[in-house]
């Protein structure tokens, strides 16, 4: 795919904007990162070496206890096996753990002690864990995984719609455009909250179902634009050209005019992703959105509030919250000044 | 111009119509509405009284008291008929009664009223305060370290949510170091306290909860205002005001300044819906007993008439603070003229 001179100057002006630029890297490295999070934040181990076997528990089926000699034919708790490796160093048994050995759906109890357990290395609970004792750094990077993932899907639901019925109201205009715009400012003002308890009320909403419903009530900010840049390239020279060589109506929308104004929606992009990891977060706090126990940010924060006690639930879901929301911010930051470069002439 | 304005009052009427029509339909599709509830009430307390004789507590009511019941809060009619029955009362500004405490609406929305009315006007207030200079500043030094360092933190204001600072500056400020109360509008003592005492009681309950609401204004006037400022600055009458002798000083303050006030004007009338509203999760959070907060709460006890009495508040500020802000518009700068065709 070749991409236009006008594309490149602004990936070129995009990566001179340090923090911007930077941001979006380590976005990506924290999508990635996340992506593969079954290698680094795992109760199960990466590798494992036994009686010359090497074993990869990290993805697939559980491997029963008989395997390692363990006697059972459940899951092999490899914590114990690490024990078993460790007191017998002249096996030649080794195992290679995942750099933060706790699932985020386990509940990990210390002997003599309540959860929460504070940070600590000893206990290799890097940022402690919950009320419920579950590992609150592996609870973050799943969650965070859930929420991108969540935003992402949101923000594809969203702008199809939204770019379909902009369009169409720029380029209908007359009655279609004036119902819609009704349509718009009813919608918006339908308290959105209340359309996702109903349907909780009915259903359990997982992923795609929440994502649907948000994305049906979330389309509308995105319309507004299309529909003004619709009306303005209808009436340019080039659809005048196109209409009088015949082609349809649908032809000259998705061919001549869409690709004209859609270019400009990636500078809404960062800002569409932060607001659908916000707005999961807090149907995840007031406990409307998925069910537990996924991972959640929105859910360690109402831990963190109900607990005040117990500071570092509050903080890491916070100082979390903070990092990625404001790196996503900076990323929308620079590609809006990439896209629009005004120069100031300044009085001087 | 005038008739752009009544044409934008009247369609108030078909958009109105459109939001409470929707909600009043779901509210009779939701399982779990004030009946079941009584239903499950009376399960639980007046077991031992059931006259029903299936055997399920769930029928713990005859069918003639249900009857009654769904009679009272208007049930057994077609949704479109008590929908209409129920606009005529609105007509006459009668919001109903709460299924919940069995108060008129109206009651418990004006109970709440001052709080939310003081969190709402004195954020905006204290938000233009900081807004206009810090924009100003941001405009004159664009491109300086103060600049750059003021932008990240607003930046990081505006990409937090609002109660999310407000949990940050909770656990912090207020558990952590215990320099300010944990919540609540006023302290338990509060009646007792001197005047003085009682506008620092109040002061010292309002920080943290301003500062969870401010955040998320904050940013996106104060770019509008440092954004404004610049393309004035750069404007040409800007060169003739110098050309004419007046200083850089003189200049911005007689003559960009005023310009750039404009797009923050246009944003006066949609805080009006905010006044009221507020967020219910920073009220929640801080245990303000505000109007957001007495939604939620009727959202989650399925307490419809509230529910409604609120939405219909809600949405008439809302449409009125639209067309406020275009007569605000249209009141700073004389040369926009809305509805005409170019």
């Amino acid at each position: 795919m070749m991409f236009s001179p006008q594309a490149k100057r602004r990936w070129q002006r995009f990566k001179s904007l340090k923090r911007g630029y930077y941001s979006f890297y380590a976005i990506c490295i924290l999508i990635f990162v996340s992506l593969f999070a079954e290698i680094w934040v795992n109760n199960r181990p990466v590798i494992i070496h036994y009686n010359d076997t090497l074993y990869f528990p990290s993805y697939g089926d559980i491997i029963p206890g008989d395997t390692f000699g363990l006697g059972y034919q459940w899951e092999t708790n490899y914590r114990d096996l690490k024990q078993v490796f460790d007191n017998n160093p002249d096996s030649g048994n080794w195992m290679l753990e995942a750099l933060v050995p706790y699932n985020p759906f386990e509940n990990h109890f210390i002997e003599g002690e309540f959860p929460p357990y504070a940070p600590s290395i000893e206990h290799r609970h890097y940022l402690g864990t919950d009320m419920a004792g579950r590992d609150i750094l592996s609870r973050l990077v799943y969650g965070f995984r859930i929420a991108i993932l969540f935003s992402l899907f949101l923000l594809t639901i969203s702008y199809v719609i939204g770019i379909t019925i902009g369009a169409l109201m720029g380029f209908l205009g007359g009655g279609f455009d004036l119902i819609f715009q009704r349509i718009i400012e009813i919608l918006s003002n339908v308290p959105i909250l209340y359309i996702i308890m109903i349907v909780a009320s009915i259903i359990t909403p997982n992923f795609w179902t929440l994502a649907l419903m948000l994305g049906a009530f979330s389309w509308m900010g995105l319309t507004w634009y299309m529909r003004t840049e619709t009306y303005r390239e209808n009436t340019r020279e080039y659809v005048l050209a196109a209409r009088s060589i015949g082609a349809s109506n649908w032809r000259i929308m998705f061919k001549h005019i869409l690709p004209n104004s859609v270019s400009i929606l990636v500078t809404f992009f960062p800002f569409s992703v932060v607001s659908g990891i916000t707005a999961l977060t807090s149907l995840d706090y007031l406990g409307f959105g998925l069910p537990a126990p996924t991972p959640s940010w929105g859910e360690l924060l109402q831990q963190g509030t109900s607990n005040l006690d117990y500071q570092w639930i509050a903080a890491s879901a916070v100082i979390a919250l903070t990092i990625v929301l404001t790196l996503v911010t900076f990323i929308g930051e620079a590609i809006r000044e990439a896209f629009d470069p005004k120069k100031y002439s300044y009085f001087s | 111009m005038q008739s752009y304005f009544l044409q934008r009052l009247l369609l108030i009427i078909p958009t109105f119509i459109g939001i409470t029509l929707l909600v009043f339909t779901l509210t009779r599709l939701v399982p779990g509405g004030p009946i079941e509830r009584m239903l499950a009430e009376a399960q639980f307390s007046g077991a031992a009284t059931s006259s029903s004789s299936n055997g399920f507590g769930a029928q713990s009511l005859s069918e003639d008291q249900l009857d009654q019941l769904k009679a009272y809060y208007g049930f057994d009619k077609p949704v479109i008929q008590s929908y209409f029955e129920w606009l005529l009362k609105i007509l006459t500004l009668d919001l109903g009664e709460s299924t919940r405490y069995g108060e008129p609406v109206w009651e418990s929305i004006k109970d709440r009223l001052p709080i939310s009315v003081f969190y709402g006007v004195t954020t905006m207030i204290l938000t233009y305060l900081l807004c206009i200079p810090l924009g100003i500043v941001k405009a004159i030094k664009h491109g300086a370290p103060f600049d750059h360092i003021s932008s990240a933190f607003i930046f990081i204001s505006y990409a937090v949510p609002g109660y999310v600072i407000g949990i940050a500056c909770i656990a912090y400020f207020a558990a952590n170091l215990e320099w300010f109360p944990l919540g609540g509008f006023v302290s338990d003592e509060f009646e007792y306290l001197s005047t003085w005492e009682q506008i620092k009681d109040i002061l010292n309950h309002a920080a943290l909860p301003l500062i969870a609401y401010m955040s998320g204004s904050l940013a996106v006037m104060t770019f509008m205002m440092k954004n404004a400022l610049m393309e004035n600055l750069a404007a040409d009458y800007v060169r003739t005001a110098t050309a004419k002798g007046f200083s850089f000083k003189q200049a911005v303050s007689r003559h960009a300044l005023r310009n750039s006030l404009i797009p923050l004007a246009t944003h006066f009338g949609q805080n009006i819906g905010v006044i009221l509203g507020g967020s219910f999760l920073i009220e929640k959070i801080f245990n303000i007993d505000g109007i957001g907060l007495l939604g939620y709460e009727a959202l989650v006890e399925r307490d419809y008439p509230v529910v409604m009495g609120i939405l219909v508040i809600s949405a008439v500020l809302y449409l009125i603070g639209n067309i406020l802000s275009d007569l605000c518009v249209a009141w700073a700068d004389p040369r926009i003229r809305f509805g005409e065709r170019k």
